[in-house]
């Protein structure tokens, strides 16, 4: 007989611990627990059975993995917190002697400080791991670089997050790195790839005030960015150390905060590249790939871009620069270090304008998209010819299309095309983009119109067609009728075939009520059909087991709400286009009349 | 009590002679002897002389006072206590302090002062070594000057700083090897077109969406925005649950458990059973056939005859009604009850004689109708009217004990229209079964406790109540359709009685709350157990007490399950939700093979009427027909 197993010494009753009891074990306050499972990255665990790991109680509690909380006994930053603790009663003791030159010495010296890099080590063994979590501490860098400070936010901490957003800005301009950038209603989301395929995504808030709610506990989010600074920081003297530059690099105080100093030299050095106008075909003229950069990122390459003062600066600057783009000015008010700050430059080939028209009517887009536009009513507009003007939109959807759109439908004032996500792939879902399945449009506009023509013919023709003798009058022919066994219905036909044959008539075309019959059968049948098989798969059901049938259960109904909600945007795309075709129509019979 | 010691000179008397010498052994060894031990010269100390047997009566009359009934080991006499000794364990007794004089709250004497004394002890003067510098100091202070002068020591030295960063992966370690608790945090998912911020017109929410959006509690809403579109980029106002969803992100990283989910991607269709498709495993009933109107009222119960032509319904309002299978046309029928229900008709086995037994109320109507050929009355007749003599000649003979049902002749109307016999059983009869020879049938009274089954023989005109003790309130019986065996379901189990041993042999457990009905099949060994929670069980004898096919899928409580009993691989059951469900449920003769189940059909028909569908089918002897009879007030034929 085996060895009779002991309850509560193996699996899941020693797996796990619950939270209190890993906070007794390690004999620190539950904020300093807290700091020390962020650093650490350890989370908790869902055991899968509760109350084996609960011993036998059943009361909702957090479990953590044992082993994870063993291994803290022994960590570094652990002994830090406990210096830390005595180092905060000597501090006091000094200050409440008033023995202040004590208290400023045992500061400078005594003070411990935390350092995280061992754990960035141990959490990411490789670069790449590292690389794959980079997406939620970058995003909370971007957001911390723009938040005022309180007294749980200290300056410092903003000012190095903003370094850190404008070092890794450098490295994406640099590398070439940028991929993907999206306009959202929260932020804007760029999606880089770095270190060798690994993809990077971040979302960065517009640059408004933050609206910090009152319940956002700043300690939680201030120690993740205590980590996140310095795995940001690791990551980023790594991958500046492939491309060959020094990290931390030294930005030139002198010049505007985002001017790099290296990049202004690059620009310097460029000439300007000779416009072939462009060709009879509707194609744009497109980079051509060098061997060196791909065509995705050389996109702006040959271009010369303004940006009108009311357009963002940073993110339009940071996508034209990560696409190639060398030559970017702009307008005086949004800082120093533009390439040019005229905006009558002539060697500018693209304005980016956001603002409402001042002129009536939009220009065609031919206009707009040919280089040497007209240029009537430029000096009333202070439109100058020889550049095309664009909405800041442009720039994100040639960027996600990966190459340069005709710039037609992004004229300044005009309505623009909708701004579709670059991660959604199209066979997934809705696609806003594909055509509406023309069937069901088909059949319910047909099925309106038949009944109209069926109106009309009822009330206008009388007679459309001979009346067809009726079956009784004509004899039929023996044998063949008799002997097939058909439907009713196919053997009047047939009857009808024959008579007409007889009256000297070509075949006749099937009329439209037989017709509709047999759809109306088809359908029936169909629907019979359908039910049947429902009927089938229902009394299968029966024959699972409940698992099995709640799962089957579950996977139909995700389906099914899938499937509805893509239904309802077609529904709604429909309704959408019937309206617009509606208007559409009307208008032009005002116009007419 | 020893006496108080006076603290003077000579006072010591510790070389005062010792009495008894003899040490700490028990005075028992000298008993025998006419001293009691020595003293320290070795003289032998003499035992005192004992009192008279006088005394010693007076002794025991009168207890002296102090007398402790031990003796004196230095003197041998008896131990008395002294008057001092007995007070002091008097005020023990009492609680009270036992020496006299002593006070327990006497005043502290401190040994030291509290107060500090101003002036100092000694009034020695202060050495010289306090007034003049050390010349050990002075040296070690030396060699720190030195040591600074020669840069050895830099005070205030700032601390060397480590580089914040450096290449913390120069060591190009290969990647751990995946642990299975080792979740990394799922990453986000990138957002959809919808959350554009000029996404296509389909995506905005209609007025109603946007309500019902902002009426739903922010952790009930599937997303944490509400689509918008902006004409243009300028007018993009910033997100103001910035913050707090980098707060969430940042919660869920550290709080939220994380567990492993195996996603299944699969086709659903793939999760049905393959079974054999119900075309192949034809013939099977599908459609309403005909329908038998006529009861006022539920259909309680129905019972096809064995050849197959008459079909007996029984119902709420008191009559028993026989059918033309095929065309639907009543052809008899007589009111047994005036308030009473028939609850159950069950036509005897054996095609020789055409008897129907119907149960309403307390008594059970062996009854014969008049559509039958003249044999077959005449058989009918003579089955019956045999006991009569019987019974006459035991009811002579014993007297002993009140039989658990009465025979008795039918009143002259009911005669005439065709009853035959009527027992009374005094509890109301809720089920009948028939013994398949035709001669023994049992009947079912739920509220009877032990007399709940009773077993009537009709060539006797006798019952018997077969069990003494209750155990349970008894919901069917059924005889093993060729075994001495009885079948007994109670509302949880169902035991299994041998006949010819009289013993339990088996007590199955469906494993449901309340029993309906339940059937054997034909082969002897499988077992149908419908119930009120909605389940049908089959039970395979052989296999275990358990079942081994729990079904559930109607949706109301199960009526009556059937097997058909002619040859076909078919079941049924009946529910209160107006569904019969058709089964195919093939027994293998190897015992090896399981049985194979099948549903084939649901038959949709009858009408709920107050919360009650179809209450009893039954199937034809031999075609694959099915009877079911409705609350709706129609029997109806499926074939």
């Amino acid at each position: 007989m085996p060895k009779i197993k002991k309850k509560g010494v193996s699996g899941n009753a020693k797996n796990f611990i619950t939270r209190t009891q890993a906070v007794r074990k390690l004999q620190v306050s539950l904020p300093d627990f807290r700091r020390l499972c962020i650093f650490k990255g350890i989370y908790p665990r869902e055991p899968r059975n509760k109350k084996k790991a609960n011993k036998g109680s059943t009361q909702s509690t957090t479990f953590y993995y044992t082993k994870d909380i063993q291994y803290l006994l022994h960590e570094p930053v652990l002994q830090k917190f406990r210096d830390h603790k005595a180092f905060a009663k000597k501090l006091q003791k000094a200050l409440g002697r008033g023995d202040f030159s004590d208290a400023k010495r045992l500061e400078t010296t005594q003070k411990p400080v935390v350092r995280l890099d061992h754990i960035v080590k141990e959490r990411y063994p490789t670069f790449t791991d590292a690389l794959r979590d980079l997406d939620d501490a970058l995003s909370m860098i971007h957001l911390f670089a723009s938040l005022p400070t309180n007294e749980n936010l200290p300056p410092a901490t903003v000012v190095n997050c903003a370094r850190l957003t404008k070092e890794w800005a450098h490295y994406v301009i640099r590398a070439g790195a940028l991929r993907k950038s999206f306009l959202s209603i929260k932020g804007i989301y760029y999606q880089a790839e770095v270190g060798g395929g690994q993809e990077v995504l971040w979302l960065v808030p517009y640059s408004f005030a933050q609206d910090v709610p009152i319940d956002v506990d700043f300690r939680i989010m201030h120690t993740f960015v205590e980590f996140y600074t310095t795995l940001v920081g690791f990551a980023l003297f790594r991958l500046y150390a492939i491309e060959g530059l020094v990290y931390p690099p030294r930005f030139d105080k002198d010049m505007d905060e985002n001017a790099e100093a290296g990049e202004r030299k690059d620009v310097e050095d460029l000439t300007i590249d000779t416009f072939t106008p462009a060709a009879a075909s509707d194609q744009l003229p497109q980079p051509t790939p060098s061997q060196t950069t791909s065509t995705s990122t050389a996109l702006f390459s040959g271009t010369t871009f303004y940006l009108s003062r009311e357009t963002p600066r940073e993110p339009l600057e940071f996508l034209l620069r990560s696409f190639g783009c060398k030559r970017i000015g702009w307008d005086a008010v949004l800082g120093a270090g533009a390439y040019t700050e005229n905006s009558s430059d002539t060697s500018i080939t693209h304005q980016i304008v956001d603002r409402p028209s001042t002129f009536p009517s939009p220009p065609p887009p031919s206009a707009a998209g040919g280089d040497n536009a007209p240029s009537t009513n430029a000096a009333a507009t202070g439109r100058i010819p020889g550049r095309i003007y664009i909405q800041p939109q442009y720039v994100w959807d040639c960027i996600n299309s990966g190459r340069l759109l005709p710039p037609g439908e992004y004229a300044p004032g005009a309505l623009l095309p909708p701004h579709l996500s670059p991660w959604v792939k199209p066979g997934e879902g809705y696609d806003p983009t594909a055509a509406l399945p023309d069937v069901e449009h088909n059949e319910e506009v047909e099925g309106s119109d038949n009944g109209m023509q069926e109106d009309l013919a009822s009330d206008s023709e009388p007679e459309p067609e001979p009346v067809l003798p009726l079956p009784t009058t004509v004899t039929p022919i023996e044998g063949e009728s008799s002997e097939e066994e058909e439907e009713e219905e196919s053997e009047k036909n047939y009857q009808r075939e024959l008579a007409t044959e007889a009256a000297g008539a070509g075949l006749p075309a099937p009329s439209e009520q037989d017709m509709k019959k047999q759809k109306k059968k088809n359908k029936e049948k169909m629907s019979r059909q359908q039910r049947e098989e429902e009927d089938q798969k229902e009394m299968k059901k029966i024959m699972m087991s409940r698992r099995k049938r709640k799962l089957y259960e579950k996977m139909l109904y995700s389906n099914a709400k899938k499937e509805s909600e893509v239904e309802g945007l077609k529904r709604k795309r429909r309704r959408l286009e019937g309206e617009r075709s509606k208007g559409k129509k009307g208008g032009k019979g005002s116009e007419e009349m | 009590m020893y006496p108080e010691i006076d603290p003077v000179y000579d006072s010591d008397d510790t070389d005062v002679e010792e009495a008894n010498t003899i040490g700490n052994i028990p005075l028992e060894f000298y008993d025998e002897y006419p001293h009691i031990g020595y003293d320290i010269n070795g003289k032998k100390l003499m035992r005192p002389a004992k009192g008279a047997a006088l005394d010693a009566l007076l002794d025991s009359i009168e207890v002296p006072k102090g007398w402790t009934g031990m003796t004196d080991r230095n003197t041998g006499g008896d131990l008395m206590l002294t008057q001092e000794e007995l007070e002091m364990v008097r005020k023990i007794q009492m609680g009270e302090v036992p020496v006299d004089g002593y006070d327990p709250y006497a005043p502290m004497v401190e040994y030291f002062t509290s107060k500090t004394e101003v002036m100092p002890l000694s009034a020695a003067p202060e050495p010289k070594r306090r007034f003049i510098p050390s010349k050990h100091e002075a040296k070690r202070v030396m060699k720190i000057v030195k040591a600074i002068r020669e840069g050895r020591i830099v005070p205030n030295k700032p601390k060397e700083e480590e580089p914040q960063f450096y290449d913390i992966w120069a060591d190009d370690a290969p990647s751990r090897p995946d642990h299975i608790m080792n979740i990394p945090a799922p990453k986000l998912p990138p957002p959809t077109h919808d959350e554009s911020y000029n996404p296509p017109a389909e995506y905005l929410p209609t007025k109603d969406e946007k309500k019902a959006w902002e009426e739903l509690d922010p952790e009930d809403r599937d997303k944490d925005y509400l689509p918008r579109k902006y004409s243009a980029l300028r007018l993009v106002p910033g997100y103001d649950g910035f913050v707090r969803e980098r707060f969430e992100r940042c919660l869920d990283l550290y709080l939220a458990p994380r567990v492993r989910r195996n996603k299944l991607n699969i086709d659903p269709e793939s999760l049905l059973p393959k079974l054999p498709s119900p075309q192949e495993l034809k013939p099977f009933p599908t459609t309403t056939a005909t329908i038998y109107r006529g009861h006022e009222g539920k259909v309680r119960t129905l019972g096809i005859d064995p050849s197959g032509v008459w079909l007996a319904t029984g119902g709420d309002d008191g009559t028993v009604r026989i059918w033309e299978v095929l065309t639907g046309r009543e052809v008899w029928k007589v009111k047994l009850g005036e308030d009473e229900s028939v609850n159950t008709v069950k036509w005897r086995p054996g095609r020789e004689a055409g008897i129907l037994a119907a149960a309403a109320g307390d008594d059970v109507y062996l009854i014969m109708p008049p559509i039958f050929d003249h044999e077959t009355e005449a058989a009918g007749k003579e089955v019956l009217s045999v006991g009569w003599g019987y019974a006459e000649v035991v009811k002579k003979n014993s007297l002993k004990k009140e039989p658990p049902a009465k025979w008795s002749k039918p009143s002259d109307k009911l005669a005439e229209v065709g009853v035959a016999a009527i027992v009374t059983v005094r509890i109301s009869v809720k089920h009948i079964s028939w013994h398949r020879r035709g001669d023994y049938f049992a009947t079912v009274s739920p509220e009877g406790q032990n007399r709940a089954v009773a077993i009537h023989q009709l060539s006797k005109h006798q019952s018997q109540s077969p069990f003494r003790k209750s155990k349970g309130i008894v919901q069917r019986v059924e005889f093993h359709p060729f075994r001495p065996i009885l079948f007994v379901a109670t509302q949880r189990y169902i035991r299994v009685y041998d006949l010819a041993k009289q013993e339990l042999t088996k007590t199955l457990q469906p494993g449901s709350r309340w029993i309906s009905s339940f059937d054997v099949h034909s082969g002897g060994d499988n077992l149908i157990v419908g119930s009120y929670d909605k389940r049908l069980l089959w039970h395979d004898l052989d296999l275990s007490t358990k079942p081994y096919r729990t079904l559930r899928y109607h949706q109301k409580a199960i009526r009556s399950v059937k097997y058909h009993q002619g040859g076909l691989p078919l079941f049924c059951s009946a529910s209160d939700d107006g569904t019969v469900q058709v089964f195919h449920g093939k027994v293998f003769g190897d015992l090896m093979e399981n049985a194979l189940i099948v549903p084939l059909k649901v038959l949709r028909g009858h009408v709920v009427k107050q919360a009650l569908g179809v209450l009893d089918v039954e199937w034809h002897p031999r075609e694959c027909w099915l009877f079911s009879a409705g609350a709706d007030g129609t029997a109806r034929l499926w074939n």
